[in-house]
């Protein structure tokens, strides 16, 4: 018997303007991706894929159709709902890490915690967790700078399941990491889905990242075009 | 409470643009702490009060005042019919006429430096009616008693003000010549017998000498004058100060004094102290203006918009960060509060090190801001400036932090990582 449905993209639409030209980015895609699924999203530049992530992640809403993840309709939730959404359901690791450049590793695994309401015990408890499981707890002192592209990553992969989210969505994890750094990454996020029992969807151009997942899906112009 | 970290962090992300932008801060708080020094004095001794209130009277139609001395008695009792005894009559009183010479002989030497200006008054009265001087305790008022105890047993004793004191190069004990300048011909050979405390400032450049004592010089000149009186003689009072209990004793006095006979050669006016400082302040109406108008709106204009351009600066560099705070779930109007307490912080940190700075070099070290309109020479910064400071950097800090915050605020997500793919 199949998991249930974690991500559920129903007839989804999504366009943006440029100056008057309207641009279809998304085109009435349907896509189910079930819990503790590891699913690949591949397609040519300008075929929507971060689109529909940022769609999933709930950082954007879609011109129509719905987005539903856990049950919960993302699509239709206010700014403020969707930011304490994505605090509790989402973990997000980009492409560049993205991390505070003036807090240390701790401090920026810490960030998102700092919106629950949790003791500093309990944050400690939580961010020395997640620091563990991608095996940077020596590492806690140090700021971005002081850290390799892999190393960073990691503090951006523990910052994004610190929360302990259901679903982490991922933007080109690999993107800017040498390939060994890479598949150490790949190897943490298929550990995550595995002992954590998380649902992952990374975008990806990299054939050999998308071939670790589950589930290859291709876009093009908006719309599915082949999946594995 | 829990970003405050990442708050003071962010501050110190950037240390030179912080100082800078401190720096800027500081500058402009301490031009608008001494602008704000200057016009809270004035417009605390020309605002009117309704109890223990001082009324002036002088000449009605002359300025400078130069009233007979015949005056002073009567009008120290207010006007009174001394046979009347529900007639109004003055809490206290004290009568003012001036002294100025120069402690230099040769006319082409004077200079401000030589200067000498006393008020010529029953010394006693220095500690009770003067302005300022009547509020200190006994304790800060101490040498000031022992002075005018002293000229009790020194008829020719000057209370002389600290600066003025230093300009001369005296001590207290030292001998002067002042040669007059209004009084001319009329040399006083002076002993100084103590100075006025630091504080008020504003009598820092003055001096005190004895009517009795004066008033003897003049019988001096008349008898060395071939009893000739000296030009000035029934000129020698300036005004009269008086001190009442309330409106309605001075409505009562102000009625005494004009419908007295007493008074009609020359005529004589009766106004509050704080519309007679006014009137005198006329002639410092448009700085007065420009000060309170121009000069304190432009500083915390320029502050605001410095404030503002380092804000700028800084949430333009930190979209990818508030675009990832927001994935991360924080709300906008947090990021918004973010920016606003990292500009609130350093307003108000600045802002008070300036004040406090102001506050310790001019009142310490400077003895007031010299900066002389009518008879205040100088200005004592107000402990009031220790909040000033703070608030003027809170509030110009939130007014320049504003926009750059409703910046952050917006920043979208999907704009910030815009990449089609």
């Amino acid at each position: 018997m199949p998991n249930p449905v974690c991500v559920d993209v129903r007839d989804v639409h999504k366009s943006f303007k440029r100056g008057i030209e309207t641009v279809d980015v998304l085109n009435g895609l349907n896509l189910q991706v079930q819990e503790n699924e590891f699913v690949s999203l591949m397609g040519p530049s300008g075929s929507g894929k971060t689109t529909l992530l940022n769609l999933i992640a709930g950082l954007d809403r879609p011109t129509s159709g719905e987005v539903i993840v856990q049950g919960e309709r993302v699509s239709s939730m206010t700014e403020t709902q969707l930011a304490a959404w994505r605090t509790r359901s989402v973990g997000f690791v980009f492409q560049f890490y993205n991390l505070l450049s003036v807090l240390t590793a701790y401090r920026n695994v810490e960030l998102p915690l700092l919106l629950l309401p949790l003791s500093a015990a309990e944050r400690k408890k939580q961010v020395m967790t997640a620091l563990d499981i991608v095996g940077l707890s020596d590492r806690v002192n140090h700021r971005p700078g002081q850290l390799s592209g892999g190393q960073q990553q990691r503090v951006g992969i523990a910052r994004a399941i610190v929360t302990d989210p259901a679903l982490l969505v991922a933007d080109e994890p690999t993107g800017a990491l040498d390939a060994k750094s890479a598949d150490d990454i790949l190897d943490l996020l298929g550990e995550l889905r595995k002992s954590l029992k998380k649902t992952i969807i990374i975008v990806t151009h990299d054939p050999r990242a998308a071939a670790r997942a589950d589930r290859e899906i291709h876009l093009d112009k908006g719309q599915l075009v082949d999946a594995r | 409470m829990k970003l405050l970290f990442l708050i003071f962090e962010n501050i110190r992300r950037n240390l030179i643009r912080t100082t800078l932008t401190g720096l800027g801060t500081m500058m402009m708080v301490l031009v608008v702490t001494l602008v704000f020094t200057v016009l809270s004095a004035l417009d605390r001794a020309t605002t009117e009060k309704q109890t223990n209130l001082k009324a002036i009277v002088t000449e009605k139609w002359q300025i400078p005042s130069m009233m007979p001395y015949s005056y002073a008695k009567a009008l120290s009792d207010g006007g009174a019919n001394p046979d009347d005894p529900d007639a109004a009559r003055p809490e206290d009183s004290m009568s003012w006429g001036f002294f100025v010479g120069s402690t230099e002989e040769n006319p082409a030497k004077r200079s401000f430096e030589n200067l000498f200006f006393a008020f010529i008054m029953e010394p006693e009265k220095a500690r009770t009616m003067l302005d300022e001087v009547d509020m200190l305790s006994d304790e800060e008022a101490a040498p000031l008693l022992a002075a005018i105890q002293k000229m009790k047993d020194v008829p020719n004793g000057v209370i002389v003000g600290q600066e003025r004191l230093e300009k001369m190069k005296k001590r207290v004990g030292d001998r002067i010549t002042v040669f007059g300048r209004n009084y001319r011909d009329m040399d006083l050979e002076l002993e100084i017998v103590g100075t006025f405390p630091k504080e008020p400032a504003r009598y820092a450049d003055s001096s005190v000498i004895s009517r009795d004592y004066f008033n003897r010089q003049l019988d001096a000149y008349q008898r060395t004058h071939n009893n000739k009186p000296h030009p000035m003689a029934e000129k020698t009072l300036g005004l009269v100060w008086l001190r009442l209990k309330n409106r309605k004793a001075f409505n009562k006095v102000s009625e005494q004094i004009l419908t007295s006979p007493s008074f009609t050669s020359p005529s004589v006016k009766i106004e509050t102290s704080s519309t007679g400082i006014g009137g005198f302040l006329e002639a410092w109406r448009d700085v007065i203006w420009g000060m309170r108008t121009l000069m304190a709106p432009a500083c915390m204009l320029v502050l605001s918009l410095v404030i503002s351009n380092a804000i700028s600066i800084s949430v333009r560099e930190r979209q990818m960060e508030f675009a990832v705070m927001k994935v991360l779930g924080f709300r906008p109007g947090q990021i918004e509060m973010i920016v606003l307490a990292e500009a609130l912080i350093i307003g108000v940190s600045f802002g008070f090190l300036s004040a406090a700075m102001t506050y310790g070099v001019v009142n310490g070290y400077m003895g007031g801001l010299p900066f002389r309109i009518a008879f205040f020479p100088k200005f004592s910064v107000p402990t009031d400036a220790l909040w000033w400071g703070p608030a003027m950097g809170a509030l110009t800090a939130l007014a320049g932090s504003y926009g750059p915050a409703r910046s952050a605020r917006h920043v979208k997500v999907s704009d910030v990582f815009a990449r089609v793919t």
